[in-house]
């Protein structure tokens, strides 16, 4: 159980970070509707487990935070990618299609 | 992700251990923000205000879990839980003050003992020599009875330095008694007279001129240089960096000093700390008059050598032997049946250092009993704790904790324990030390006893409170967290539970054993004691008192000696209230008391060395008569016993018994040291007696008068009608009132020489004694402890008996029964263990058989009765027990 978690988590993260390069600084609740909406609705996620995530990021020093005021002048807590963070993010994809590749190439074989 | 990401990572989850309740407050406030606009958004969807914000709640998830989830990952999950653990552990701890005080206390008293007594083995055992490559040095001990020094004579020891080829170098020391004459003032200290190469080869350099060199060693008498210790140079001499090429009076010669010696260097005996270095060619002016440097049949110097890289002790021992053997061949009479052996440095010879060995092991295995007893009874209580929370642990395993957290939990308890005791047992392992610093023990010789609290002794002392908490801790947590969950939860117990504590029980019998043990050890050592004040001492020492003076250091020779010696008796013998008095060189008991060959007249021996030996002394007239020494047959010396008078001797009942069995020794003679010495004839014979140790079975003993035979070393005895205390001070006015600055070497009651053979006899007592009454002290505590805790545990069933009908008298017996039987369990173990320890000091136990049944039965009587009572002060709360209050108790 405790490893599905972690991937879960570790994917969870790109996507995190993947949504702030997109969007720029957000605060927890619009990274989760933004994950929720890229993935077109197929993850529903507790937002629960963003908080935990997004802090697990800023202690590793990938995203920062800051408190500001939402749209609707609300305080809210607002997250940001930091240099480091666009490194992480730039390898960690370039990873993810590496090796989604090979795989894909292996699935190909197997059904040829 | 990188190695720096992960560190960064954790130092921040660290910092986020402080300051938890600020980011709780931000926590809690970023959720009610996302709670908010997320509400905000599903309003605007067009939901209704209750339905955006179940919605928008149920998306969120458990609030509760995803804040536990955030916390686990904002700081250090484990030591949280560790501290939590510890702060509760702490809290029901203080809530139970009297079972915490006996705990920590009972542990912090067996720790610091433990300390206390590995500080003093290390300092007397382990400790190495002060020299360069220590491991290097041997001791050569010739080997003869382990009674005596093992020491050479100068002559053997320069052909064992010359013709070894095991050695890197060997050198020779001595330590004599000196007189130091400095400012007009003559003070007694003890130095070493050394060979040539005794620095060279120890490795040792000056830190202030230098240090004594072969070259100061080739001619007898030639070069009157001294080295001083960094000691004597503090202290006598104020440090004074001038005091290189200073002239200073020892024993009546004016010696240059040349060096000081390394602070901490004090030689190669461990305890013994001389203030003074000599070279062995000043042998003669050191020990005035008396020249034995020439002389192979004189065996008075210590030897150590240094081993040659890669020789090991077997080769050398061999090697030397070889040499031994030479010897023996060129010189029959002297060194036939000589061999050497090689021990470790640093003791005055093996016997000695086998003596401290076995001390100190009796000792830590006693002290090592008593921590046993008190980690015993620890583990006892947190048991009976433990069992006392069966009902909370069961559920909670049921509710599926793991069985680690909770053992980790229990733990902490004992965890707590064993540090504030190991902390707590500082105290006791300082005074300790510091008491056992103090301590003088009643000899001549200065003995070094840098005592002091080791650090990393300390060290250990922690150490050894971890683990005994982690250590008793476990075993009672594990037996806890094991319980049948159901059972547990009925809350059934029975009598038959007994059988599931069979650790608990098996833990009091064990306490019981070990308790009975040490008491039987210090109960037998103060029956010992007490038969050693009557042991037949062949004198009588109340009412007596003695005053030691050495005349051959403070430069005085023969005649004047002999006149001073005849003045002083005078004068003593007018005081008023004085019976008896007389001279003697050195008195019973002591030590080292010196031994002779003798040469009976018509009985031959095949060898000088295959001799027979017997105790001697030298005495002048009323000399036994103020030892209150009876004499049995013949006269006593008299004045007339002088220089050219026929040598004359009186003998003990052992001599005569010895060598003229069933004939009447009176104008018999023997000579001594040498078949050709001059003849003795024998006087009168005086009764048996002790003269080296209490353990001496009747030695055979001759006296010489010392008005034919003189010495410079003089005791005056004096026996007195009254408080011998009273004339100390009058006799010491005496000496003075003749030569002023006298120093005086002892001046005490004659029973005061009583105390240096028995001294491991009472300090076995004490310690014996004080760890048995400790010890049993923590065995009633913990079987009153766990009596209780069984009551109370019982008290629903109690209810039942006794309203069923049982009488008060009943239930007593049958709990008082329950615990006694454990007690009989224990003494039956300890008993016959008992026994062995009471073979093991066997020596030490004068008079008292080692299975001296009424010690042992009293003993044994008195841990049934404290056993007994610490049973029945709770078995009777038991019989007061309302049995409807009893039944209601669930």
């Amino acid at each position: 159980m405790s490893d599905k978690a972690d991937v879960w988590q570790g994917t969870l993260a790109l996507m995190v970070l993947k949504t702030l390069e997109t969007m720029g600084p957000l605060h927890g609740y619009g990274i989760g509707r933004r994950v929720e909406q890229t993935s077109g609705g197929a993850l529903s996620i507790n937002y629960g487990t963003l908080y935990p995530a997004l802090l697990k990021l800023e202690q590793e020093g990938y995203i920062a935070s800051e408190w500001g005021i939402s749209e609707n002048n609300r305080k809210a807590k607002y997250y940001k990618l930091t240099r480091a963070g666009r490194r992480q993010l730039a390898q960690e994809a370039h990873e993810w299609e590496r090796a989604t590749s090979i795989v894909a190439r292996f699935l190909a074989q197997v059904k040829g | 992700m990188s190695p720096a990401r992960g560190l960064r990572g954790w130092c921040m989850r660290l910092a986020g251990m402080f300051n938890q309740q600020k980011r709780d407050r931000d926590l809690a406030a970023e959720m009610d923000a996302h709670l908010q606009l997320h509400v905000e958004d599903n309003l605007r969807a067009g939901m209704t205000p209750e339905e955006a914000r179940t919605r928008a709640l149920q998306q969120l998830g458990g609030v509760e879990y995803a804040k536990e989830e955030y916390r686990m990952q904002r700081g250090i999950p484990w030591i949280e839980t560790t501290m939590k653990d510890l702060r509760y552990a702490a809290r029901m701890l203080l809530r139970s003050p009297g079972f915490t005080a006996v705990a920590v206390l009972s542990l912090a008293l067996g720790i610091g003992a433990n300390t206390a007594i590995f500080s003093l083995v290390n300092l007397l055992l382990l400790r190495p020599l002060p020299v360069a490559k220590p491991e290097q040095l041997v001791l050569l001990s010739n080997s003869g009875d382990a009674h005596s020094f093992p020491t050479f004579s100068y002559p053997n020891y320069k052909d064992f330095r010359d013709k070894n080829d095991v050695f890197s170098g060997l050198v020779a020391y001595r330590f004599s008694p000196l007189s130091l004459s400095h400012d007009g003032v003559n003070e007694k200290l003890w130095g070493f007279t050394v060979s040539g190469n005794y620095f060279e080869v120890l490795g040792v350099n000056a830190t202030l001129g230098r240090v004594i060199q072969p070259e100061d060693d080739r001619m007898a008498g030639a070069h009157p240089v001294t080295v001083l210790s960094d000691s004597c140079w503090r202290r006598r001499f104020g440090a004074d960096p001038g005091v290189i090429g200073k002239n200073v009076i020892v024993n009546g010669k004016g010696y240059t000093v040349i060096g000081v010696a390394p602070r901490g260097f004090y030689g190669t005996e461990v305890i013994v700390a001389p203030e003074m270095w000599f070279p062995m060619a000043m042998q003669e002016q050191i020990e005035v008059g008396d020249r034995w440097l020439d002389k192979r049949d004189k065996e008075l110097i210590f030897l150590i050598g240094r081993l040659k890289p890669g020789v090991g002790v077997a080769q050398a021992q061999t090697a030397l032997n070889a040499i031994a053997a030479q010897l023996e061949h060129e010189f029959p009479e002297i060194n036939e049946g000589k061999r050497v052996t090689l021990t470790t440095p640093g003791f005055a010879g093996r016997g000695f250092r086998e003596a401290m060995l076995g001390f100190a092991v009796v000792l830590m295995v006693v002290v090592a009993f008593v921590l046993l007893l008190a980690c015993l009874n620890l583990a006892n209580l947190l048991l009976a704790r433990a069992i006392e929370r069966r009902k909370e642990i069961s559920v909670r395993l049921a509710m599926g904790a793991s069985r680690g957290r909770l053992v980790r939990q229990l733990m902490a308890e004992s965890l707590l324990l064993s540090v504030a005791g190991g902390v707590l047992g500082c105290l006791p392992a300082f005074w300790l030390i510091r008491m056992a610093a103090t301590f003088k023990p009643p000899v001549d010789f200065p003995l070094l006893f840098d005592l002091h609290l080791d650090y990393r002794v300390l060290l250990f002392n922690l150490l050894m409170s971890l683990l005994t908490g982690m250590l008793f801790g476990l075993l009672p947590a594990l037996q806890a967290t094991r319980m049948d969950a159901i059972s547990a939860m009925k809350d059934e117990v029975t009598f038959a539970g007994a059988r599931r504590s069979w650790l608990k029980n098996g833990l009091v019998a064990f306490q019981l054993a070990l308790s009975l043990v040490l008491l039987v050890g210090g109960g037998l050592m103060v029956r010992a004691l007490q038969n050693a004040q009557n042991v037949p001492l062949g004198f009588n020492p109340q009412n007596a008192l003695e005053v030691s003076f050495d005349l051959k250091l403070q430069g005085y020779d023969e005649k004047r000696g002999f006149q001073f010696q005849k003045l002083l008796l005078e004068r003593v013998r007018a005081l008023p209230r004085v019976q008896h008095a007389g001279l003697v060189d050195l008195a019973p008991v002591d030590l080292h008391f010196p031994r002779s060959a003798v040469f009976i007249e018509g009985q031959t021996v095949e060898r000088t060395a295959k001799a027979p030996q017997a105790m001697t002394n030298r005495g002048g007239p009323g000399y036994f008569q103020a030892m209150g020494t009876r004499l049995v047959k013949g006269r006593d010396f008299t004045e007339s016993d002088a220089d050219n008078a026929p040598k004359v001797v009186i003998i003990n009942e052992a001599f005569a018994r010895r060598f003229w069995p069933g004939q009447d020794p009176i104008g018999k003679r023997f000579s001594r040291s040498a078949p050709d010495s001059p003849k003795m004839e024998v006087i009168g014979v005086v009764q048996d007696g002790k003269y080296a140790g209490l353990g001496d079975d009747a030695p055979p003993y001759f006296c010489r008068p010392i008005l034919q035979d003189y010495s410079g070393a003089t005791t005056v005895i004096v026996r007195t009608e009254s408080d011998p205390q009273a004339m100390l001070a009058q006799l010491r006015k005496e000496v003075l009132a003749l030569e002023p600055t006298m120093p005086i070497s002892s001046a005490r009651p004659l029973i005061a020489r009583m105390a240096v053979p028995l001294l491991p006899a009472r300090v076995a007592a004490a310690l014996l004694g004080s760890f048995g009454i400790l010890a049993l002290v923590l065995v009633a505590i913990g079987i009153y402890g766990i009596m209780s805790h069984a009551v109370s545990k019982r008290t629903h069933e109690i209810g039942v008996r006794m309203a069923l009908g049982a009488r008060a008298s009943q239930v007593l017996s049958l709990t008082v029964g329950q615990g006694m039987k454990l007690v009989l369990i224990g003494v039956a173990i300890g008993l016959p263990a008992a026994l062995l320890l009471a073979r093991l000091i066997r020596r030490m136990l004068y008079g008292v058989s080692a299975a001296d049944w009424p010690t042992y039965a009293g003993v044994s009587a008195m841990l049934l009765g404290v056993a007994l009572l610490a049973c029945f002060i709770p078995a009777r709360r038991a019989t007061r027990i309302d049995p409807m209050a009893a039944l209601r108790n669930e």
